[in-house]
């Protein structure tokens, strides 16, 4: 056991668990990487393409190596950051990317095989044979190369989201940002307190200055107290600001239970929109290393990273520790494990003139060149000037510098900036709107810079939402100079590692130069540096750095490439929100659903409605022969269909008139009060729109309906024209789709059905003509409306009433018409119906036709102006000869296919032959045979031609006669009995 | 009144309600609404004696309440008249106004807390992304929720009502009692 003294470990409990199979002991506070270091476990993984074996080098979100499998079955979760993941009583994780065991991985050949997977091997390797790519070349790799593995299981956990809203979001809960958050929630403002971590403190809990000549956790203490007790503070941990989003929105995953077994009947985690009027982004720095030969091994760490094992979580990955710097930030890493009674071998410092910080051995001007130790480390070769020697040591400690964590202030493209001084990029100009950055995020990086720098961001942003706030009295506290002189790599033969993640080297990169993959966004694509979990957050500024060396340039001129989020992995389920099956959007039930579903009607999805698509009864064995029982009963007797789900506006005003006049192309202005017209709107660009009705049921008064798809559309069309063509007219538009249940009945028993429904109200043709229309009362004194309409071809009426009497009412319909053949009929039969009658649906109003394609094109009133109605005469219009005709199979046995294109006999099938297309096709029991509709070129003119059907997606071809579109009372005789 | 028997939103003959913790959902069957909305320069009228509310409020008078829904439109609320012809009601009040029948095109569910405001805060907070220090007591407004459009309406610290589509009525309740439920930590 490598377990130190101290750390913010509660060692009056202990916690079991297990990695790859093996019972380990940890305690509340530990990660599992600190607890896996602690039990002398530092081989956690295998590297992504050279199977090269792993520890971590990070104690953060940013670690590369130390990803394992947590938990099992159904949760089992791939590309888990050990660093990161609390350990709780029975924590289960195994090692991934192996074959066979962790310590003997059969796919280590690969190592050997190095010289063969240099960056972009896999664009060279397996280009051809082309077909072998996805069948052979993919899995192969994928199988090599992937990470975890996932469970294939369904997500058992719940996931939750939410919405918040604040003054001032402080990104990360380190120095800087709880100075932040004290001064703004002490001035008023609502403050929400973002923290990765399960602990608030940020490196506070990693570093031994003192703040006020006392350790650091007293103040922290205190200030979480003080946080805690103000209503205006939500202090948020466990949570990730991920993304930054346009207007001050900011992504956010709570992991509500991670640190849990399961979630129990609470949630995983949580996705927070939050909507921060500031934000201060705090989010501290990430270490960087120094590539050299062989910089990969277990035991190779980064120095900052070692501090944190030793201080906070009391453990460290050695016996014998030796610091790899450039800087002083690794002397205090020698400094802080010799405390602890951990032997230091010596700090090998590239930098001339530095003396030790305590007692222990440095040696100046010096590199390590090399490492030894197959499954970890075991010596380092440091070149000291001109003699090379080897120190034995089993832990190194390697600190290149801090980068600021400065991603979520570039999530909107502000470039970050160069700073000569600091050696590292800082935020730049142009960032979010409203954000700040503070702390080490903009290279504040000392305890006493990061603290006045966010509790002076904090006062700023306050002063701009108009509260006053003050500076608070801060702790004394270090504002150490790191004294860092750059050093990108240490040149040499083996392979350094720069981004342990993707395994890429520094020989890699001087590929990407000899290729010419010199722009950084190149090097990143063709080497995948900075690309999977971590997103290269140790890697990047080194790669850009070394980049900079080869082309000679300098970094500021190399750039960097930009970030995008999520800054660290989000889980889709959370994402998804937790809402799967039925729940996964909106649906929405037609009023006499109920009914419906005790009928044993059949739902089909039509958008987001749920419409009853046929009614089976017993002894029918398959769907057609319920749909033409339906269609037959309709046209001998009497059917009955809820048609609710068709849009309905209610137009009201004293221009309601002249603004349906302009916007159906039809003439609108002529149809007089308790009469219904057919209209067919037009887009701008002349193309038909939508079709649908308007009844006038007042002077000023009139409902229109709509399309099912296009209710929405529509209406915000109507809106549009109302708002912003004609705002001058008055005239005011509701949505009433939903406040009336609608009841197509239809069939020659449609007026005696409704007759014994209606309170006192004569139904006969002289009354009540074809297209009338009133308002009534039924059922003993139920408002409803009447309108005598009809889209199957018979005598009919759609009755309405409101939408909480549709259910009843359709019931009452059936049971009241029995001895007349009332029948139900889905949206099966209403197609059928409406193809056999020959009108257009949305397979004909697909957009990309035209009134006179739909045989409609004098509908076009040339008396007035209407929306399109010019652009629908423009020449290109005017030449389309497609029109819509009716198709019948020469042989009734076979059937028409809607998509199939249409050609004369003889020609070839090809598009310059094409000559039109079946939009839509049924079995019409009215005919006997299947039919269809289509758009056929010159189609008026070929009536009674024969041509050919092809269907060359599934083959066949049918031979199909030109017939009218109208199968059913092409006169139109039956609507006005 | 019909011989017919009416079907509540959510399917039942009765409404629903149900108790989560300190959160109450219930399933109001018989407010009537009517949408007023004034002819082109039209003068505001005052149905019932009742003043209506100025952009994103919601008042309450004798027996009627209205909430606005855009410039110059109010949605009228009839409590416990759903039966009547509401919108008749409220044309005879102002004659000068379109309006329209509205009872049926809506599903409202109330939600009352047990616990103070707070609470209904926090469940705000898994429904809907308003601020809702915006969303004091006496205010309205259109919002998202689950990628449907709702009314939100603050009829209280304490209380809040969700007006939907009606044929969404089951999305609605099962997006509201899942928040209610997660957040006081019962399962659904």
């Amino acid at each position: 056991m490598t377990r130190l003294a101290g750390g913010l470990i509660d060692r009056t409990r202990t916690l079991s668990f297990t990695f790859d199979g093996r019972s380990y002991q940890g305690h509340p506070g530990d990660t599992l990487a600190s607890a896996l270091l602690a039990n002398d476990v530092r081989l956690m993984g295998r590297s992504f393409k050279y199977h090269r074996p792993r520890g971590p080098i990070a104690a953060g979100s940013e670690e590369p190596n130390a990803m394992v499998e947590l938990r099992r079955g159904a949760r089992q979760e791939p590309n888990t950051r050990a660093t990161v993941a609390e350990l709780y009583e029975g924590l289960e994780a195994s090692s991934q990317n192996r074959l066979g065991s962790l310590r003997f991985d059969l796919l280590a050949m690969n190592d050997l095989l190095s010289p063969f997977f240099a960056a972009g091997f896999y664009y060279k390797t397996f280009m051809w044979p082309r077909a072998f790519w996805e069948k052979l070349y993919e899995p192969i790799i994928r199988n090599a190369a992937g990470l975890g593995r996932l469970s294939m299981q369904a997500d058992p956990d719940a996931y939750d989201k939410g919405y918040l809203h604040c003054d001032l979001l402080v990104i990360g809960a380190g120095a800087a940002g709880l100075s932040a958050a004290l001064t703004a929630a002490r001035a008023g403002a609502q403050v929400i307190l973002a923290e990765e971590d399960f602990l608030l403190g940020g490196r506070l809990l990693a570093e031994t200055h003192l703040l006020d000549e006392a350790p650091a956790g007293g103040w922290l203490a205190k200030v979480e107290a003080e946080l805690a007790a103000l209503p205006n503070v939500r202090i948020m941990r466990r949570t990730t600001v991920f993304g930054t989003f346009d207007h001050g929105i900011f992504g956010a995953v709570e992991r509500v239970a991670d640190h849990l077994p399961t979630p129990g009947n609470g949630v995983r985690q949580t996705l927070w929109r939050i909507t921060a009027r500031r934000s201060i982004l705090a989010a501290g720095a990430t270490e960087r290393h120094i590539p050299f030969a062989n910089n990969d091994r277990p035991g190779i760490m980064l120095a900052g990273a070692l501090r944190s094992y030793a201080n906070r979580w009391a453990a460290c990955p050695g016996q014998k520790v030796a610091i790899f710097t450039n800087n002083d930030d690794g002397h205090r890493t020698a400094l802080d494990l010799a405390a602890k009674g951990v032997e230091i071998a010596g700090v090998i410092d590239t930098r001339g003139s530095v003396s030790a910080l305590g007692n222990y051995p440095v040696f100046v001007d010096s590199v390590v060149e090399n490492t030894r130790g197959r499954l970890g480390l075991k010596s380092v070769t440091v070149r000291s000037g001109a003699k090379n020697f080897d120190l034995d040591c089993d832990v190194l400690g390697v600190s290149g510098g801090w980068n600021p964590n400065l991603h979520l202030a570039s999530h909107h493209r502000a470039r970050p900036v160069w700073n000569d001084t600091l050696h590292a990029f800082v935020p730049g100009e142009n960032g979010p709107p409203g954000m700040t950055v503070a702390g080490a995020a903009m290279g504040q990086g000392s305890t006493a810079a990061a603290m006045t720098a966010g509790a002076s961001a904090a006062v700023a942003a306050m002063e701009g939402l108009g509260l006053r706030a003050a500076m608070p009295e801060l702790p004394r506290a270090e504002k150490a100079d790191a004294n860092l002189y750059p050093l990108w790599h240490v040149p040499g033969k083996g392979r350094a590692w720069v981004d342990f993640q993707n395994d890429v080297t520094v020989k890699d990169i001087r590929l990407a130069n000899q290729e010419n993959m010199r722009p950084v966004e190149h090097l990143k694509r063709w080497t995948t540096l900075g690309m999977a979990t971590d997103q290269g957050k140790t890697a990047n500024v080194t790669a850009l750095a070394v980049m900079a060396e080869l082309t000679g340039k300098s970094v500021a001129e190399t750039g960097t490439t930009m970030f995008r989020p999520p800054y660290t992995g989000v889980s889709l389920g959370v994402l998804g929100g937790g809402d799967t099956g039925p729940h996964f959007r909106p649906r929405r039930l037609t009023p006499s659903h109920v009914w419906a579903a005790e009928r044993g009607a059949v739902f089909i999805e039509v958008g987001p409605w749920m419409r009853a698509q046929y009614f089976p009864q017993a002894g029918e064995t398959e769907w057609r022969q319920t749909v033409d029982r339906e269609v037959l009963a309709t046209r001998q007797g009497v059917g009955i269909c809820d048609v609710t789900t068709l849009g309905k506006v209610d137009v009201q005003g004293r221009d309601a008139t002249l603004f349906l006049d302009r916007l159906y192309a039809n003439a609108m202005a002529s149809l007089k009060v308790g009469m219904v017209r057919y209209g067919l709107m037009l887009r701008e660009d002349g193309l038909a729109y939508d079709d649908g009705t308007c009844a006038r049921l007042a002077e000023d008064e009139y409902v229109v309906t709509t399309t099912t798809a296009q209710a929405g559309p529509v209406f915000r069309h109507m809106e549009y024209a109302r708002q912003c063509l004609w705002p001058e007219l008055d005239v005011q538009l509701v949505s009433t789709t939903e406040a009336w249940a609608q009841f197509a009945v239809a069939g020659p028993n449609a007026r005696a059905l409704l007759q014994r429904v209606v309170d006192n109200f004569d139904l006969s043709n002289e009354a009540f003509p074809f297209m009338a229309c009133a308002g009534l009362t039924v059922c003993g004194g139920l408002r409803a409306r009447l309108f005598r309409i009809s889209f199957s071809g018979e005598l009919a009426y759609e009755i309405a009433v409101p939408s909480r009497y549709g259910n009843a009412l359709m019931a009452r319909l059936v049971e009241v018409g029995s001895d007349l053949g009332a029948t139900p009929y889905g949206t099966e039969a209403l197609g059928v119906m409406r193809i056999e009658k020959g009108h257009a649906a949305g397979n004909e109003l697909n957009g990309q036709t035209t009134a006179q394609m739909l045989g409609m094109g004098r509908m076009v009133s040339a008396k007035k102006d209407a929306i399109g109605s010019v652009m629908s005469r423009r020449e290109g219009l005017l030449a389309e000869t497609r029109v819509l005709v009716g198709l019948q199979p020469v042989d009734p046995a076979l059937p028409v296919v809607a998509g199939a294109h249409l050609f004369t006999e003889g020609d070839g099938h090809s598009t310059a032959t094409d000559q039109g297309w079946i939009t839509s096709a049924c079995y019409s029991p009215h005919v006997g045979s299947a039919i269809g509709l289509g758009f056929l070129a010159n189609g008026a003119m070929r009536m009674g031609e024969v041509v050919v059907a092809a269907n060359p997606l599934q083959g066949g071809e049918v031979r199909v006669r030109v017939v009218s579109p109208h199968f059913v009372d092409p006169d139109g005789g039956r609507l006005r009995v | 009144m019909s011989e017919l028997i009416p079907t509540c939103a959510l399917g039942g003959t009765m409404p629903r309600t149900e108790t989560f913790g300190a959160l109450t959902l219930t399933e109001v069957a018989d407010l009537a609404l009517a949408s007023l909305a004034l002819r082109r320069n039209g003068v505001r009228p005052a149905p019932m004696g009742m003043a209506l509310p100025d952009t994103g409020q919601w008042h309450a008078g004798e027996g009627i309440a209205a909430f606005w829904t855009g410039p110059d439109q109010w949605m009228v609320e009839g409590p416990g008249r759903a039966e009547e012809d509401f919108a008749r009601l409220i044309k005879a009040e102002a004659p000068d106004a379109s309006v329209t029948d509205q009872t049926d095109g809506w599903v409202v569910f109330d939600i009352a807390s047990s616990a103070g405001g707070g609470r209904i805060v926090d469940l705000l907070a898994k429904l809907v992304n308003i601020d809702p220090r915006r969303l004091a007591a006496g205010t309205a407004c259109r919002t998202g929720l689950e990628h449907m459009a709702v009314f939100v309406i603050r009829r209280a610290d304490d209380r809040l009502t969700i007006m939907g589509m009606r044929s969404a009525a089951a999305t609605i309740w099962h997006a509201l009692a899942g928040a209610a439920a997660r957040l006081e930590g019962s399962a659904t």
